[in-house]
């Protein structure tokens, strides 16, 4: 083909044309990654270098009343070992030393470590796990360890951490501090107090920060607008007192591990406030050993037996349908009404006896035929009484679990004609732990009910923002005149010889308080499997009560003992008498006004003679020996007494040298 | 344009007349330059601060904790009791008794 204009022309166009085609295949790349498919690039490039991070808040710590911690939020560690980045001099000279060191922490031979060591090594294993759940002090110590101390490019020490709740005062209270988890579905599992309170006080809020990377791995904030402070938990601090919740904790454990019990609870209330100081709850495992399985003290509703005589007695004597003095016969130990018969602990019963011995020896007879006799035609009277006292709600505790109590209405299901009488001597009634007490609690407390109550206050960094006060649920359970005879009644119950726990009775401190055996398991009416629930509640002092305080104890071994008195009583003395020996007693004197010139003459001879710096034996005689023996002991000298009273003569001369003399003996009359 | 070019490659601006005037500028952005980096630098510097005040914290914490516990269990009057068994100490039956005189204002 000749060249012409012509042709190179239309190469050029040609040529042109490709490059036209090309620059808008470029457009439309560009415009299609710009516009089209923009924000999601822009979107994958921000994640690269920026990200959002999420601060966690620390948990706010359970306090007891005396500022003990009863859980707090703290790092455990997980150490593992790079075992290639050590270099061969190094892993050479420290091995042996790191092993020894490891050894001893953790109780295991050096030869352990070697071992574990040496194969890390050999399978150049850069992760190999050393020990887990360290604490901070374990972990602060193996960071000096021989080569762990180079850090972790040198030393081969790699080190993790997570927060966890830790509880200082180990198992005591376990279940009633309790814990808060929350999984992946965002649901909590809330127990104790540590539930209870987490979402008002102790979680407090997550913070938010965005952070952009920055040199190596290392991310930094930026901007303000994106910061969400993180706000910590608040610090409760509980009315549990630590002291009390000790001599709980092992009072009862002694007692079911004497009886081999099921499970059991103690829960002491000061009786004013309502405060909790003490909640102790043990379960058995299969081993025999016993730990807080649950909190059966506020979640386990059941049957109290006689411990409920009081309120059908509170409630009788409210109503005036009999008084303290009012006889009763105890028809033998047996009372048959329509096809059950009722019976008495005591085998022949105890014949006719008043009101007032019926409680203190726990008659079953004698009740029931005290409710069942006198509100036989109009039953609603005595359920609308027990309804006043409130006993059939529950104490809106804010432990999440409480029992709910079960006080039939007259045309409920499972009422029938024998309902009082089963009811006046706590069956077909239930009740948790906590809510008897409560009960009991107002009768120490001149009928006025008060919330079982487990907060003092709320605190950031040590300063109370809220403060929790007595919340008074019922001001009057029943009139003064009631009352008073409620309290005559339980001192009885352990001061009067052929009370049921006079067993109890100690003549140096008083205690007020009613015994319960109930049978557990009876429908099956098969002796094997009847137990019992052996409890005591009451409080003390008797006169002034400071604390009022409940023992159950669910199945003890029958063949060991089951009677209230004999099972749960124990705890229940063991605390009064430490609550009482703790208590100073306090007399106070008036100074005598006249001054004693012969015993300030006295003293004054004796001070004058012990301020002396003495080379030669003293003249002690016609002092008194306490004073002579001070003095002579203060010059290093061994004195022998016979005698007491004044010094009549002294075995070394007056004015003899006192390096040579060794003992002294001195004659008193 | 090309002789614009050729002049500020020549380095007029900070010879010709009008000169200080310029050099004040550059100054002032150097300034702003050096302001910025060393505030960044900073930035970087508080960010190592915060994380290592956060270790510290950490474990001062932990140390706190874990002193308290060891003091809350050797407090308690079980641990002592058993602690003072062999020298047969045990815990009081009876309350101590404090006598108070009363002194008259």
């Amino acid at each position: 083909m000749p060249i012409s204009d012509k042709n190179i022309m239309n190469r050029l166009y040609l040529v042109a044309g490709v490059l036209v085609v090309f620059a808008i295949a470029v457009v439309v790349k560009l415009v299609d990654i710009q516009m089209v498919k923009g924000s999601k690039y822009k979107a994958k490039a921000v994640q690269k270098t920026e990200k959002m991070f999420t601060i966690e808040p620390s948990r706010g710590n359970i306090y007891a009343d005396d500022g003990s911690l009863l859980a707090a939020s703290v790092a455990k560690y997980e150490i593992r070992f790079d075992a290639n980045t050590v270099k061969p001099k190094v892993w050479e000279e420290h091995l042996g030393p790191l092993c020894d060191s490891l050894g001893k922490l953790f109780h295991k031979p050096s030869s352990h470590y070697r071992q574990v060591l040496r194969k890390a090594r050999a399978n150049k294993n850069g992760y190999k796990l050393i020990a887990r759940n360290v604490s901070y002090l374990e972990y602060a110590r193996m960071r000096t360890f021989p080569m762990f101390r180079l850090g972790p490019n040198k030393g081969g020490f790699i080190e993790h951490h997570k927060v966890v709740r830790e509880y200082p005062m180990g198992k005591m209270a376990a279940r009633s501090i309790g814990y808060e988890r929350v999984d992946d579905k965002g649901y909590y599992t809330r127990v104790g107090l540590d539930g209870a309170f987490g979402k008002t006080f102790l979680r407090g809020q997550e913070g938010k920060r965005l952070k952009q990377k920055s040199a190596g791995s290392r991310w930094k904030p930026v901007g303000f607008d994106n910061i969400i402070e993180p706000k910590d938990g608040q610090d409760i601090v509980t009315t549990i007192n630590t002291n009390i919740q000790d001599i709980a904790h092992h009072a009862l454990l002694g007692q079911l591990e004497k009886y081999k019990a099921d499970h059991g609870c103690v829960v002491v209330m000061e009786t004013e406030t309502g405060e909790i100081k003490a909640i102790s709850n043990l379960g058995r495992t299969e081993e025999g050993k016993y730990y807080e399985k649950l909190n059966y003290a506020v979640g386990e509703s059941h049957e109290p037996g006689s411990t409920f005589k009081l309120m059908s007695l509170v409630a009788a004597l409210e109503d005036k349908v009999v008084d303290t003095s009012t006889v009763v016969d105890t028809e033998k130990g047996r009372w048959r009404i329509y096809d059950r018969t009722v019976k008495d602990s005591k085998w022949g019963g105890y014949g006719e006896v008043s009101v007032a011995e019926a409680f203190a020896l726990s008659s079953n007879t004698a009740f029931a035929k005290i409710i069942h006799e006198n509100y036989k035609e109009r039953p609603e009277r005595f359920v609308d009484r027990l309804m006043n006292m409130g006993l059939h709600e529950d104490l809106q505790l804010p432990i999440v679990g409480e029992g709910q109590p079960v006080i039939r209405y007259p045309g409920d299901e499972g009422w029938s004609g024998i309902s009082l009488a089963w009811m006046s001597h706590g069956y077909e009634v239930a009740m948790t732990p906590i809510q008897t007490l409560a009960f009991y609690n107002a009768v120490a407390n001149d009928g006025i009910m008060v919330r079982p109550r487990f907060l003092k206050e709320a605190r950031i960094g040590g300063k109370a923002i809220r403060r929790f006060n007595k919340e008074v649920l019922n001001s009057s359970i029943c009139s003064q005149e009631t009352v008073k005879k409620a309290q005559k009644l339980l001192k009885d119950v352990v001061e009067k010889d052929f009370g049921t726990g006079n067993g109890l009775y100690s003549s140096s401190f008083s205690m007020a308080g009613k015994t319960g055996t109930c049978q557990k398991n009876y429908v099956a009416q098969d002796p094997d499997k009847l137990a019992y629930i052996s409890s005591f509640v009451g409080y003390f002092p008797a006169d002034q009560p400071k604390y009022s305080c409940i023992v159950v104890i669910h199945e003890p071994d029958k063949s060991v003992g089951y009677y209230g008195a004999d099972v749960s009583g124990p705890v229940f003395k063991s605390l009064a008498q430490k609550i009482y020996s703790n208590s100073p007693v306090v007399d106070e004197v008036a100074p005598g006004n006249t001054i004693q010139n012969k015993l300030e003459e006295n003293y004054n001879s004796y001070y004058a003679e012990a301020r002396k710096a003495h080379q030669n034996i003293p003249n002690v005689k016609g002092m008194s020996g306490m004073d002579a023996i001070s003095i002579l002991e203060n010059m290093g000298i061994q004195v022998e007494v016979r005698g007491n009273g004044k010094v009549k003569s002294q075995s070394v001369e007056v004015g003899k040298k006192l390096e040579n003399i060794k003992k002294v003996v001195l004659e008193l009359s | 344009m090309k002789k614009g070019v050729l002049d500020i490659l020549k380095g007029k601006f900070l010879v010709s007349g009008d000169a200080p005037k310029n050099w004040l500028f550059l100054f002032f952005a150097s300034f702003l330059a050096t302001l910025m980096i060393s505030s960044s630098h900073r930035a970087d510097q508080k960010v190592i601060e915060i994380a290592a005040l956060t270790e510290e914290v950490r474990a001062l914490r932990s140390e706190f904790v874990a002193k308290r516990q060891e003091l809350q269990q050797i407090r308690l009057e079980s641990t002592l009791r058993q602690q003072v068994v062999d020298n047969g100490l045990k815990p009081a039956a009876m309350p101590p008794q404090k006598i108070r005189v009363k002194t008259e204002e």
